[in-house]
């Protein structure tokens, strides 16, 4: 029997080499790559996220889960493809052009990975052509803006009007996020969905593809 | 900022609780320049502006005590210019600096700035020594050392998710970039004081200090933080609106003696975890009140701080951070006239 707790706790303290030979020893023992990820890392996340608003776990804590989640990915997602499993969903992620601010985003990508979505994250800064160009690469479903700042919530509208005037808007979602945000200021501009924080995001995203 | 402005700050500090309270604000590029009628960079780059728009707030509202008061900044581009982080500017947004360490390995070459000769800083010192004589006619002087704190700083020279994931990945190397940017901010101070001898007082602002757990904090945060602000100074003014529990019951072994926090925690909670040894700014809510409310809105938040405050020593009202940008002359007006009404 493969210790899932182990793997857990690899995650959980963001040990990424110890998640990492976890995730080999697990599937040459036979362990399926989705029972790795509906087992494993998963709960481990929600764990993550749920320590995080208790104030127990840190931004860097959380970081660090992240990226021992995305190593495990890396070995998964080929794995996966082959058996013909899909993530659950593609999603290019940025702060609109003209904000720096990154941490809330951050921490979101972080989720939505965890979450089995395959997150292509832009930075900061992010000017509407860059969402359009990867959102084509990638072949996204989902792009998510993010803004900090009253004066750049206008930018997040710039956005959603230029992916329209790419002829993207029908392919695509869009949610939106950051502290100054709200759902009716999300509908007003014409997102698909607004996420308050991010755990929440990760349903979000899945409400928004129906997966 | 005006000798009589400094003498009620000080006596704040120093526990005196005066009638009315005092208010003060945190003013610098996200409100002042459009406040006054200019474009962001037309008051970066024309003295002038600068001047102008700085006195005509300090007319406005001449009962209110403006921070740290004729404050030479350039948005979040000062201090990583120095370090050789390109500063992007648009015609009316707020400037930053591109990062420069890819790699915690970059840390290795990453030198010391002078700041006396390096990025925008001796831009910063000569536009202050240009006015200075203007700035004191009108009835000021400069009071404060500024600059950004060591991780902040970190953040932009690297990125806040890079650096905060390589204090857990490489926290040698993340030792080693603080140690040298504090290094810098301890030049960078001693020079400010150098060239203007008016100085009295460091005000530091940092907000990723926020976002670490406590033991992160007393390796990343407290050693470096308490060589920045060690310097003989009156009065050591630290901003931190992330949030500012984590690093509160530190603060008065750092130095640290005024404080302006975010809206997350209580004026009593603060007062609380600081030991009661740290004079407040705060904390009506900068943007969801101070811009967006209404003058009622205001009203109600201002009437609310005061009547949750038990102990009004070593307060001064203000909203929890920097003037948000888009503060209309209004509310400002409001929060002043309530204040100053209910405290009478
Ligand atoms: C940290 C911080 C900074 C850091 C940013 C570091 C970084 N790399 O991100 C630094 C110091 C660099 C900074 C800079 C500035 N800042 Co700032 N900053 C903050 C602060 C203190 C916290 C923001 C934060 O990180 N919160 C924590 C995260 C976890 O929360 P969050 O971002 O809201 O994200 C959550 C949700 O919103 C949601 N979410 C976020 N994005 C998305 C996206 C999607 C798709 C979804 C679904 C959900 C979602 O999920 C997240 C996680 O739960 C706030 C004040 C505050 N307390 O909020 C000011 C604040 C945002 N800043 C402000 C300002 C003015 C600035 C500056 C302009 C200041 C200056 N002098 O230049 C510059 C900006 C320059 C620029 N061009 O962008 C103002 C904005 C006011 C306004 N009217 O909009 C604030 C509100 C402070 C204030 N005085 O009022 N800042």
């Amino acid at each position: 029997m493969y210790d899932f707790a182990k793997f857990r706790e690899a995650v959980l303290t963001g040990d990424a080499a110890a998640a990492v030979s976890l995730t080999r020893q697990a599937l040459d023992g036979g362990v399926e790559p989705v029972d790795l990820i509906s087992q494993g890392i998963s709960p481990a996340m929600n764990e993550v996220g749920r320590l995080f608003e208790e104030g127990e776990y840190f931004v860097p804590e959380l970081l660090i889960s992240a990226r021992a989640t995305k190593a495990v990915f890396e070995i998964l997602r080929p794995l996966l493809a082959k058996k013909g499993v899909q993530s659950a969903g593609r999603i290019v992620l940025g702060t609109v052009q003209g904000d720096l601010h990154d941490i809330g985003k951050n921490l979101v990508a972080a989720m939505l990975e965890g979450g089995g979505f395959e997150v292509t994250d832009l930075g900061i800064n992010v000017a509407p052509e860059r969402f359009i160009a990867a959102a084509r690469d990638t072949q996204a479903q989902i792009i998510g803006l993010s803004a900090l700042l009253t004066t750049t919530m206008p930018a997040m509208k710039t956005a959603i009007d230029a992916f329209r005037e790419a002829g993207i808007r029908g392919r695509v979602k869009v949610m939106i996020g950051g502290a100054p945000i709200t759902r009716s200021y999300a509908e007003s501009i014409g997102a698909d969905g607004y996420g308050e924080n991010a755990a929440v995001s990760v349903d979000l995203a899945r409400q928004l593809i129906g997966a | 900022m005006k000798q009589e402005q400094w003498e009620t700050l000080v006596a704040v500090i120093r526990g005196e609780t005066l009638r009315p309270l005092p208010t003060g604000f945190i003013i610098d590029c996200p409100w002042l320049p459009n406040w006054a009628g200019h474009a962001i960079l037309d008051y970066f780059t024309d003295d002038r502006a600068y001047l102008a728009d700085n006195l005509k707030a300090i007319d406005a509202f001449p009962s209110t005590i403006f921070l740290p008061g004729f404050w030479s900044e350039y948005g979040m581009c000062t201090e990583p210019s120095a370090f050789g982080a390109v500063p992007v500017w648009e015609e009316n947004e707020f400037p930053f600096a591109k990062k420069v360490i890819r790699a915690p390995a970059d840390v290795e070459r990453l030198e010391k700035p002078n700041p006396r000769k390096e990025g925008l800083l001796p831009f910063v010192i000569k536009r202050l020594q240009h006015l200075e004589p203007e700035i004191e006619k009108a009835g000021h002087k400069i009071r404060f050392a500024v600059a950004r704190g060591p991780l902040n700083i970190a953040s932009f020279l690297m990125g806040t998710t890079e650096f905060l994931t390589a204090i857990k990945t490489d926290p040698e190397r993340m030792r080693q970039l603080l140690a040298i940017v504090t290094d810098f901010l301890v030049d960078w101070i001693a020079f400010q004081r150098e060239c203007f001898p008016s100085i009295d007082g460091v005000l530091l602002l940092d907000d990723i200090v926020g976002f670490v757990s406590k033991r992160d904090f007393e390796t990343f945060g407290l050693p470096y933080l308490k060589r920045a602000f060690d310097t003989d100074v009156t009065i050591k003014f630290f901003h931190n609106d992330a949030p500012c529990k984590v690093c509160a019951p530190f603060l008065p072994e750092i130095g640290v003696n005024f404080l302006n926090f975010g809206v997350q925690h209580t004026l009593n909670e603060m007062k609380d975890w600081t030991g009661g040894k740290v004079a407040l700014l705060g904390n009506v809510p900068p943007r969801d009140v101070l811009a967006d409310g209404s003058p009622e809105d205001v009203r109600r938040c201002v009437t609310d701080l005061l009547s949750a405050v038990e102990d009004r020593s070593r307060l001064i009202l203000s909203c929890g951070g920097g003037m948000p940008p888009g503060a209309p002359t209004r509310n400002i007006e409001t929060f002043i006239a309530t204040a100053s009404e209910l405290t009478r």
